[in-house]
């Protein structure tokens, strides 16, 4: 990445046993874009980590105090990533900051700039049927929005969120009352790529070859301007680089009235989401979620 | 992560670029590929996901992929190219040269 002249012009990776024998440690050179002190988090859009995942920007759980209070956004850092547990709990620890100069042109990260109760916007989106859609039309429903790419490589990621999508839909289909108080929406931040067909053909890969599912579950992109909008208003973040899109991970739950109910941002169950979600189809009244 | 396999002859002219007994492309950046594009899926277990990506393994040992599809070249660049099911495309992402060598590290795979 050019702006991070300070770098280390090549990434040292090492893999070891690690002290409980089942730990990788690799090296994770990158811009840090957002720091949750709450939450102990910061967001690093960083480069290929050989042997682990292509360039990308995620949220890391950081196990390193002092670099905790020091790290500012825009910063450029390099720190140790360490992969445990087959890869499914990962954290940064030896945070090294090696260019400060970037605090100057950080911008303020917004999350969530609708509020709860606030309503979603009217922007138009186009599903795998190509039909124009708003967030409006699903008035009388609750629902749960998430948004992915299909190109998106990393299981942890878009491929984990479609399943879960798909377990959601699974277990409603077996309540026909809630199934049709509850509607599943997938947006995808690639309008490019992500056309009608392609997003039908992925879509039916999730609703295991029934068509009928996209009357619960819709699968949709919006041009680029429109996406920036809902992403504006959900807080996401997103942006293209080299044909991949790094984004936050976020899910979005609408009351029956259209109006924001709950956020969940990277943290999350499948079975949190579907009892919020059953739990909204039978109620009209917003409420501000546990990690809102 | 796997071994080349065959003749020094053969790795070598693999490792050059060079078109070899399965085709053309070189493995070892394929290797590289595969680490870095395929192993998180492929390699590892992900219970969250709807269908655990298969094993690649004799890939091409078989005569046909795990889709049920001939076990050719030209079925496999489509399926890294277009995506399959769960599995994403590596449209634009991979080049040609990349997908060539890629395919030539699967043939290593026994």
């Amino acid at each position: 990445m050019k702006w991070w002249t300070v770098m280390a012009s090549s990434m040292l990776v090492a893999i070891t046993g690690g002290c409980g024998g089942q730990e990788k440690h690799y090296t994770l050179q990158g811009q840090v874009l957002a720091k949750d002190e709450a939450a102990g988090k910061i967001t690093v859009k960083h480069e290929d980590i050989p042997g682990l995942m292509p360039a990308m920007t995620m949220p890391y759980r950081v196990k390193d105090p002092f670099g905790m209070k020091e790290v500012q956004p825009g910063d450029a850092i390099v720190a140790d990533l360490i992969a445990a547990n087959g890869g499914k709990d990962y954290w940064l620890q030896s945070i090294r900051i090696t260019d400060e100069s970037g605090r100057k042109t950080a911008k303020p990260h917004i999350r969530h700039a609708l509020k709860i109760g606030d309503p979603a916007p009217e922007v138009p989106f186009t599903n795998q049927d190509g039909k124009q859609l708003h967030f409006s039309d699903f008035k009388g429903k609750s629902v749960l929005i998430t948004f992915i790419y299909t190109r998106c490589p990393m299981p942890e990621f878009c491929p984990r969120l479609s399943s879960q999508f798909a377990k959601i839909h699974e277990d409603l289909v077996q309540t026909p009352a809630d199934y049709d108080k509850t509607h599943l929406l997938t947006l995808s931040f690639d309008s490019k790529y992500d056309t009608a067909p392609v997003l039908r053909k992925y879509g039916l890969a999730y609703l295991d070859d029934h068509p009928e599912g996209f009357s619960h579950w819709d699968f949709a992109s919006a041009d680029p301007a429109d996406m920036r909008q809902i992403a504006d208003a959900f807080g996401l973040d997103y942006f293209e680089e080299d044909n991949q899109i790094s984004h936050s991970m976020d899910i979005v739950l609408l009351t029956p009235e259209g109006k924001i109910a709950q956020y969940w941002s990277n943290e999350w169950t499948t079975a949190e989401l579907e009892s919020s979600l059953r739990q909204q189809a039978k109620s009209s009244i917003g409420h501000r979620g546990p990690k809102g | 992560m796997k071994g080349l396999a065959g003749s020094t002859a053969i790795a070598f002219c693999l490792a050059a670029g060079t078109c070899g007994l399965a085709g053309c492309g070189s493995a070892d950046h394929g290797e590289e590929l595969y680490d870095l594009h395929c192993a998180a899926c492929h390699e590892t277990s992900n219970p969250d996901l709807k269908k655990q990506p298969p094993k690649l393994e004799g890939l091409f040992r078989a005569k046909t992929l795990p889709s049920g599809a001939p076990a050719t070249d030209e079925q496999v660049r489509n399926t890294i190219i277009e995506g399959l099911r769960t599995m994403p495309a590596f449209q634009g992402r991979l080049s040609v040269t990349d997908v060539n060598d890629l395919i030539q590290y699967l043939h290593t795979l026994k």
